[in-house]
């Protein structure tokens, strides 16, 4: 474009806002998308500030009363338990993704998977669960609809008024009028996103990458552009105000409204997914495969035995130098979790392919697309949580083991096996609390910038090629706009 | 091929023009000469619009060949826009803006700069009053915002003028007002082509009459020396066109 073509699309441009800003629709309009952003940022960021130094505080004070505990047996530590924290990602201020839906903490005990608990949205009220008012909601959900609002009749109105001929008629293209029109969308673009830059900005300084900030708010902007041209598109193609105006309804509740709710399920009817009572029913079954780890006599466990005896070559797992108990239940708890990360895996890898269909449908509504790039870019997504779920798991094993190690390496078989006597042998078969500090101080990292990255070119494509077609459309009816 | 024609402002041969496979106009053939104003007469339906939109590159003609300034439309639409002063039919400028705001707006996509005296002079020459040229539009007469659109064009010092129904829905002050400066205009080099179905305002300020009908140029009458022409003698056969 030569500097004389873009002085002539600044000048519709700044046009394009005189009138808006003597227009009271558009005027309102602008106000109502500022304060909103700006609100839902602000209320928004305090929340997961405050969500992330309530979890950072819980985690530090389950570890601090797990070690806190007096001597025990060291198999009622297994049963006391304890906690795993999700901290929020910092973009989470932006977009809390599956957070708000999925629970955040889980409690970690042996023999058990638990699931996570307190989903933001199980504990609130009904209407909660239609969804918050989080600044991604807004920019997804509300932003377009403010472009429609303001610009539904850029270009029907000029024709509708038959200025577009008299512009055309005085060497003006039809295309640098649309531009121009673009350009003065593309300010109100930037001025709904100003709130959520400088949440980005915060994020920023709380540790997340820069590259995958930009990244974030790249998408945005792209999904934005998207509307933008959209809304030109509509406006340009039809050839009255009124027209342009239901249209671009029709349009805007069938990519935000029906099509995101189409993709959940079509991936839920697609690949279906046993129900958590079937699956708990099915997990049930296959434990009852394996011994009872409470149980030193389990005939499950008579191979352990033998191997045990062979092992230190003596006759009696009396006279073994370890505690008999401690090694079944340590072997127990490999097989049980075997058992339960199987199913775990499978359920994972199901509700991953249930999102992968789901993503799919960005390729027909651009707001699935930047559903997929938010949550994805912000580290709030269903891949995160299930990191959350393996890295949980991963602690609960390593805990609960280092437990049963200490049974079989600090505390005697025949104490252990009278401990139900009387209260002095209930003393005996007891452990030191300087065992508890085995504990593993956990914090659950945000996954690197390049994995999320990777992650979110499929839905990049998606939003690119909206772009593509919208601007093809455009070249192609405003030829026949006049 | 030779695009360029040298001797007419504006000049039709032997244009055919079809919108959707429909023949609207039909071997029309016209010329306006420099300081000229010539007014293209026919009923609704009778092609006048579409002939003003080919002039101005809208529509593409099947056969035949118009020329604006000497170029032959279709390959200069940039030379033939700059030469060009457009005036629909609702003279539509923007009404959220004033006549001064309109002005600056259309020269400034038209990349011409105007000092304020030299659009204050251009509101004077076409009789704005002044009162009004800091108002939106939307609080003006029609007469006011043909005058505004006039001024613009004259600030674009554009030679040759389109008309689209000038006189449509005007009282008849306005009608007298604008007859005169149409008047001036051409006195002053322009050249001006009108499309009308307005008899009586035809003869009262053309120079010759195009009688169209169907798409065809069905007659032609031409203002004597000093005088202008007959309104009966067109009339009766604008009627009777009408009639047939």
């Amino acid at each position: 474009m030569s500097s004389h073509s873009f002085a002539k699309v600044l000048v519709v441009a700044k046009d394009e806002w005189r009138y808006w800003l003597r227009s009271k629709l558009a005027i309102s309009v602008l106000v109502i998308g500022l304060l909103l952003t700006l609100s839902a940022a602000i209320v928004t960021a305090v929340t997961m500030m405050e969500l992330s130094h309530t979890r950072a505080s819980l985690q530090d004070t389950a570890e601090q009363t797990f070690v806190d505990q007096p001597d025990r047996h060291p198999h009622r530590m297994v049963h006391y338990g304890h906690y795993a924290f999700r901290v929020p990602s910092p973009l989470s201020t932006i977009d809390p993704g599956v957070d708000a839906f999925t629970g955040n903490s889980i409690f970690l005990e042996g023999h058990r998977q638990n699931s996570a608990m307190f989903a933001d949205q199980k504990q609130g009220t009904a209407l909660t669960s239609l969804g918050s008012l989080s600044p991604a909601f807004i920019l997804q959900v509300l932003a377009p609809l403010l472009l429609i609002l303001i610009a539904y009749s850029s270009v029907s109105r000029e024709r509708e008024s038959q200025t577009l001929s008299f512009i055309v008629s005085q060497g003006t293209s039809i295309f640098t009028l649309i531009i121009g029109k673009g350009v003065a969308l593309l300010c109100v673009v930037g001025l709904i996103m100003l709130p959520v830059i400088a949440s980005s900005g915060i994020a920023i300084v709380q540790g997340e990458s820069i590259v995958v900030v930009l990244s974030f708010l790249s998408a945005y902007v792209l999904y934005l552009l998207v509307w933008s041209l959209v809304v030109l598109l509509v406006s340009t193609a039809v050839s009255k105000n009124s027209e342009s105006f239901t249209a671009l309804l029709f349009v805007w509740v069938l990519f935000c409204i029906v099509m995101p709710r189409i993709a959940s399920s079509t991936a839920s009817a697609s690949i279906v997914s046993p129900g958590k009572l079937e699956t708990d029913f099915a997990v049930i079954a296959e434990l009852r495969k394996l011994g009872d780890g409470h149980n030193a006599n389990d005939p499950a466990f008579s191979k352990l035995k033998t191997s045990l005896l062979r092992q230190y070559n003596v006759e009696t797992v009396e006279e073994l130098p370890i505690n008999f108990r401690g090694a079944v239940a340590r072997a127990s708890e490999a097989q049980l979790t075997e058992v339960l990360n199987r199913f775990a895996e499978n359920s994972m890898q199901e509700e991953l392919a249930q999102t992968q269909v789901s993503r799919n449908f960005g390729w027909l509504s651009p707001m699935v697309a930047i559903r997929s790039l938010s949550m994805i870019s912000a580290g709030t997504s269903i891949e995160t949580h299930h990191r959350f779920m393996r890295e949980a798991e991963d602690l609960r094993f390593s805990f609960v083991q280092s437990l049963n190690q200490v049974h079989i390496d600090k505390l005697n078989y025949a104490d252990d096996m009278n401990r139900n006597a009387n209260a002095e042998a209930g003393q005996k078969a007891r452990v030191s609390a300087e065992n508890w500090q085995m504990i593993q101080d956990f914090k659950f990292q945000l996954e690197s910038a390049s994995a999320r990255l990777h992650r979110s070119m499929p839905a990049f494509a998606q939003l690119f090629m909206w772009i593509a077609i919208a601007g093809s459309l455009i070249r192609f009816f405003g030829r026949r706009a006049i | 091929m030779n695009n360029k024609k040298t001797q007419f402002a504006i000049e039709a041969n032997s244009l055919h023009v079809d919108i959707k496979n429909a023949p609207i106009l039909r071997n029309l053939s016209f010329q306006v000469a420099e300081g000229e104003i010539y007014a293209l007469l026919g009923g609704n339906g009778a092609g006048k619009s579409t002939t003003l939109k080919t002039l101005l590159g809208f529509n593409q003609p099947s056969s035949g060949k118009v020329f604006i300034a000497g170029q032959e439309v279709y390959s200069a639409l940039d030379f033939i826009r700059r030469k060009t002063a457009y005036l629909p039919e609702s003279a539509t400028l923007y009404p959220h803006l004033s006549a001064y705001e309109n002005v600056q707006y259309f020269l400034s996509l038209a990349d011409i700069k105007k000092s304020e005296d030299e659009l204050n002079q251009a509101f004077q020459r076409v009789s704005l009053q002044e009162s009004a040229w800091h108002r939106q539009l939307q609080t003006y007469s029609k007469g006011m915002r043909q005058k505004t659109a006039i001024a613009l064009a004259l600030l674009r010092e554009a030679p040759i003028f389109l008309l689209d129904e000038p006189t449509s829905g005007l009282d008849p002050v306005a009608i007298d007002e604008f007859n005169q400066l149409v008047r001036e205009l051409a006195s002053s080099g322009a050249s001006i082509l009108m499309v009308t179905h307005d008899v009586y305002g035809a003869c009262q300020v053309a120079d010759r009459i195009g009688l169209l009908r169907n798409g065809e140029l069905v007659g032609e009458y031409d203002a004597p020396e000093n005088g202008r022409i007959d309104t009966e003698q067109v009339h009766a056969a604008f009627a009777q066109r009408k009639a047939l």
